[in-house]
């Protein structure tokens, strides 16, 4: 049983990664979680998760004559399986990014949580992709105009492949009490519930300088304790895993002949 | 591709980008840079890549060659100077492009420079505070207007069911 989760901004700069590793972690408590770095363009989990100098990675895994086991590159760390992305510049333009299929679907059968750290972006085919495979996504966005135009953009790109919204987090808030106000508002416009409210908080870059996950590294923070709040409103819905690999199936239409 | 009408204040060839990106970040530039790779200078039409800046801050990439976006536009002039680098000053920051670059990006991708992109995520974070201040009472106003968001979602709903055609992904009915 499993569900996919694309941790989606639409945005860069909105502390996507540092959420997609809390909430794993958080998560983790309670479940097996897996994490996937699927911003192959731009991955940097690795460096928030202490992994910057492992042999092998997804990047590995997504070469067109990779046959390595999609083992080789989980990596138990915090309470959690960890898939990092490298950023090899040769890796990327040899990677074939809708290998990443198959590569989850490996990974679905062997955990309760998938967490997709996506792309900022809804640009191209591989940025959308872990929106398409997911079950549900989580928006993470800052309360500001173009961050919200831009989350809602993603939901309904999410909600065109099927793909469902299992809540919005505002992050990286400068004033929580003040966008308490616009919270409720902006909650009307998305499909899920507001998860909550993380603020703007100096721990969450030392944590990504020490190379360790929020909730690792300062989980009494501000940020630390939020996010625990904001795992505790996510309702996990485990499905069979074979539907998983169905929908991955499914969900990308084969090259005509 | 057209540029908006502004100002040169950088137009020299350097090795690397590390140059422009710190006299862009200094200058709180708002503008452009236009990166043409060694291959360009040689008069191989392989492109230039435009780099905005809003602040001194990269917010998007785009490649004239290969018109990829961002960090991919990033990847294609990645590890190919000596560069012509002219950075813009534009005159109507309406005509800044926006886009979802994060702002590290250039330092940590193309130079390696771990030290300019802290710096360059530190400025955009002092900016986001300033921004989030002046704004909020502009993001209630913007999520009262329900018709204009309702034209937001019809829009991007519309779009997701084209590029997904493009795209050969499955859309629900």
């Amino acid at each position: 049983m499993v569900e996919a989760i694309a941790v989606a901004s639409g945005k860069g700069g909105t502390g996507k990664t540092t959420a997609t590793l809390a909430l794993g972690m958080a998560l983790a408590e309670h479940h097996d979680v897996t994490v996937i770095d699927t911003d192959t363009g731009m991955a940097n989990l690795l460096f928030h998760a202490g992994l910057a100098d492992v042999p092998t990675t997804l990047q590995d895994l997504l070469q067109e004559e990779s046959s390595l086991p999609v083992t080789e590159a989980v990596y138990h760390r915090f309470g959690m399986d960890i898939v990092p992305c490298g950023t090899s510049l040769e890796a990327f333009q040899d990677a074939d990014p809708s290998r990443l299929q198959a590569v989850i679907a490996d990974l679905a059968e062997q955990t309760d949580v998938l967490l997709l750290d996506s792309p900022a972006t809804l640009g191209s085919r591989d940025a959308v992709l872990p929106i398409v495979i997911a079950d549900r996504i989580v928006l993470v966005v800052q309360p500001t105009i173009p961050a919200i135009t831009d989350g809602l953009k993603v939901q309904e790109y999410a909600t065109a492949y099927g793909t469902g919204v299992a809540g919005l987090i505002f992050n990286k808030v400068h004033d929580p009490e003040e966008v308490s106000r616009i919270s409720e508002r902006a909650g009307e416009y998305v499909d899920g519930p507001v998860l909550g409210t993380v603020p703007a908080d100096e721990a969450a870059r030392e944590a990504r300088k020490a190379g360790a996950p929020l909730l690792a590294h300062a989980p009494d923070s501000e940020a630390g304790q939020a996010f625990t709040e904001v795992a505790e409103a996510i309702d996990v819905a485990p499905a069979p895993a074979e539907g998983v690999a169905d929908r991955f199936r499914n969900a990308v239409i084969p090259d005509g002949p | 591709m057209t540029t908006p009408a502004g100002q040169t204040q950088f137009d020299r060839v350097v090795m690397s980008i590390a140059e422009p990106l710190e006299e862009a970040l200094e200058t709180e530039l708002l503008g452009y840079g236009e990166v043409v790779p060694q291959a360009g200078l040689l008069g191989d039409s392989a492109g230039r890549c435009l780099l905005w800046f809003d602040g001194g801050v990269p917010v998007s990439a785009h490649h004239t060659g290969t018109g990829r976006s961002d960090s991919e536009a990033l990847a294609d002039i990645a590890a190919t100077g000596p560069y012509r680098v002219r950075l813009v000053a534009i005159d109507d920051p309406e005509e800044l492009q926006d886009g979802s670059l994060a702002p590290g990006a250039p330092a940590e991708q193309v130079l390696g420079d771990p030290d300019l992109a802290s710096r360059t995520r530190a400025k955009a974070d002092a900016d986001e505070q300033t921004a989030e201040d002046e704004d909020l009472d502009a993001v209630e106003a913007f999520l009262a207007d329900e018709d204009k968001i309702e034209a937001i979602q019809k829009r991007a709903a519309m779009e997701a069911r084209q590029r997904a055609e493009e795209w050969d992904l499955a859309v629900e009915d």
